[in-house]
């Protein structure tokens, strides 16, 4: 017997809808996990993804991808290569480890539920092809962190992260329950495969790689390359989903999207934005964070959702502003509150690379050196008290991460702002005017505590910061510092310094 | 019974604010009780921050809340500060310097 040709039977297999004689459809796909919302149930019909695979094409690539990858974990397993690397860009990694790891599993939990409750046969199949992609990626993840715990304690929070209540992995927890636990899966396509995937797992996985290779990082380079060659496959959940919303219901799809790039862009400015410009060695960067931002997530979101008859975020003059400061000062915060990670935060503020990040961002002086030359002076002084945290940063009641981004005012200076909503009772605090919004619209489905809300509580025993530091499951062979002062603040040993506080009397 | 009770007689009660210092680069969490006065708050919040990340500069401290400069002498409880509420403490600089 003649076998069919691909194109005879791949229609028929991508597509296995049925009609229930027992049930009725809402009980098959309810509303709360399906979210047809304004959309007619017919017009799920239409979805179709562009690129079609079948079961046995997708297991061959995937099989070549798995031993290409471990194959060279192997060879360099053998190698010293690291040995050699940079305790900077170290770090970059312990930090992609422990925030990614487990976000991986959180998204296979979010594929099977698409696979599950997806409005048409096509997307729940192409939803079980994301969800092996998603389980390969938190093994393999975990797997190539695992492999350094012999040799660095802190790469045990590959697993470890996700699950404690560290203040970085809440806010991950926070950002990924939003945007794939809670939501039914119309929102969740447009918010995981569309604007997460399309867009911002880029810069993560693309440019990131990129800073790996020229750090010596093949290894890395080589596991998160590989992550990224499967997420254009299930990433395309996202188009039909949104064509088919915007038809129907485009007041949500726009919603949906704005606010989950704005939540996206929060995190990956606390991710991805220190380990660029400041963990990544200076003679191995590629580009700014900036210039990434703008080259693989600004060009290409605007792009995407005008070509889909959305428009621009309401929030985007202060998005774009916030790329010359919302990672910087986070940088700063991680820097400072540093006994809360499980990475060593490289301060890298020598001369030169201010110098290199004067000239990438223009106002990076005068908004954060005055900071940086104070730490530094106090650190040339031996007074490293008055460099180690006393109390919390607030944190953004919705994105839930420092509060801590300056705007200009008209005489010139700048001042980090408050953004405030008394709702039911109490008032809550945010970074920016967007995540003030966006708690507002979402109120009644934001929920997570932030690290501030507990400790005022009395979760958190004793109210101090050892009580805070054995609440986030920081331990002392793991709890960050920097890695080498003097790299950064030799540069300016001897010089003047006043108005430092006073060191403790030993 | 205390709820009778002006302000300044009863037992000072814990205020947790959101605080910002100056020209520093993040709100910090800063517990005040009702009795302290502003310029008791000012220090609260400025032990955080001055001469750490922001240079102590040779002037006195203000209270701003809700756009308003609060005297010295104020005490939380008069000046009506609430758990959460949101203060900055900017340095007093004369406007000739």
């Amino acid at each position: 017997m003649a076998l069919l040709k691909r194109e005879e039977w791949q229609g028929f297999v991508r597509d296995v809808d049925w009609s229930y004689r027992y049930v009725d459809d809402e009980a098959v796909f309810p509303e709360w996990h399906s979210g047809t919302g304004k959309v007619p149930r017919a017009a799920w019909q239409a979805w179709e993804e562009s690129y079609k695979v079948s079961y046995p094409e997708y297991v061959a690539t995937q099989r070549e991808k798995e031993a290409a990858a471990y194959a060279v974990k192997a060879a360099l397993q053998r190698s010293s290569a690291f040995e050699s690397l940079n305790e900077g860009w170290k770090s970059a990694t312990k930090m992609h480890f422990g925030g990614i790891a487990l976000s991986e599993y959180a998204a296979v939990l979010a594929e099977l539920k698409m696979a599950r409750f997806g409005l048409n046969g096509g997307w729940r199949n192409m939803a079980v092809f994301g969800q092996l992609d998603e389980l390969r990626h938190a093994t393999i993840t975990t797997f190539f962190g695992h492999e350094f715990i012999a040799k660095d304690p802190q790469y045990d929070w590959t697993q470890k992260a996700f699950q404690t209540n560290d203040w970085v992995a809440i806010s991950l927890r926070n950002l990924f329950d939003a945007m794939m636990s809670s939501a039914n899966v119309v929102d969740l396509a447009l918010q995981l495969p569309l604007t997460f995937e399309t867009g911002f797992t880029n810069l993560q996985f693309v440019g990131l790689a990129a800073d790996a290779l020229a750090s010596g990082d093949v290894n890395f380079a080589n596991m998160i390359s590989s992550i990224q060659t499967d997420e254009a496959r299930h990433s395309q959940q996202g188009g039909p989903t949104l064509e088919i919303l915007v038809e129907h219901d485009p007041a949500r799809a726009q919603w949906v999207v704005d606010k989950t790039f704005w939540a996206s862009a929060r995190a990956f400015a606390a991710l991805t934005g220190p380990s660029m410009d400041y963990y990544t060695p200076l003679e191995h960067r590629k580009q700014s964070y900036r210039e990434f931002m703008e080259e693989w997530i600004i060009d290409q979101f605007v792009h995407t959702i005008e070509g889909y008859g959305l428009k621009k975020p309401w929030y985007w003059d202060e998005f774009m502003r916030g790329l010359d400061t919302w990672h910087h000062g986070l940088h700063m915060g991680l820097w400072y509150w540093r006994p809360t990670l499980w990475w060593r935060p490289m301060a890298a503020v020598s001369k030169d690379e201010r110098a290199w990040l004067a000239q990438k961002y223009p106002t990076w002086e005068q908004v954060y050196g005055d900071k940086w030359d104070v730490i530094i002076d106090n650190v040339n002084a031996g007074n490293m008290e008055a460099t180690l945290p006393e109390t919390l940063p607030w944190l953004c009641s919705t994105c839930q991460l420092p509060a801590c981004i300056p705007t200009q005012s008209r005489n010139g200076t700048w001042r980090v702002r408050d953004w405030q909503l008394s709702y039911d009772g109490r008032i809550y605090h945010f970074c920016t005017n967007a995540c003030r919004q966006i708690f507002w619209k979402d109120r009644d489905s934001v929920n997570h505590e932030t690290l501030v809300d507990r400790f005022l509580a009395g979760q958190i025993q004793p109210m101090d910061v050892g009580g805070i530091l054995g609440y986030m499951g920081l331990t002392p062979d793991v709890m960050g510092d920097d890695p080498d002062y003097p790299a950064w603040t030799k540069d300016y040993a001897g010089r003047p310094a006043e108005g430092l506080a006073t060191a403790a009397r030993p | 019974m205390t709820e009778n009770l002006g302000a300044e007689d009863r037992t000072p009660e814990l205020v947790p604010l959101n605080a910002v210092f100056a020209t520093d680069f993040v709100q910090i969490l800063v517990p005040v009780t009702t009795a302290d006065t502003m310029r008791e708050v000012a220090a609260a919040v400025a032990h955080h921050v001055e001469g750490k990340r922001v240079r102590a500069l040779p002037y006195d401290k203000v209270v701003i809340y809700h756009g308003e400069r609060l005297p010295a002498d104020m005490t939380v409880a008069a000046a009506g500060i609430r758990p959460l509420d949101h203060i900055a403490v900017e340095y007093d600089v004369p406007e000739e310097s």
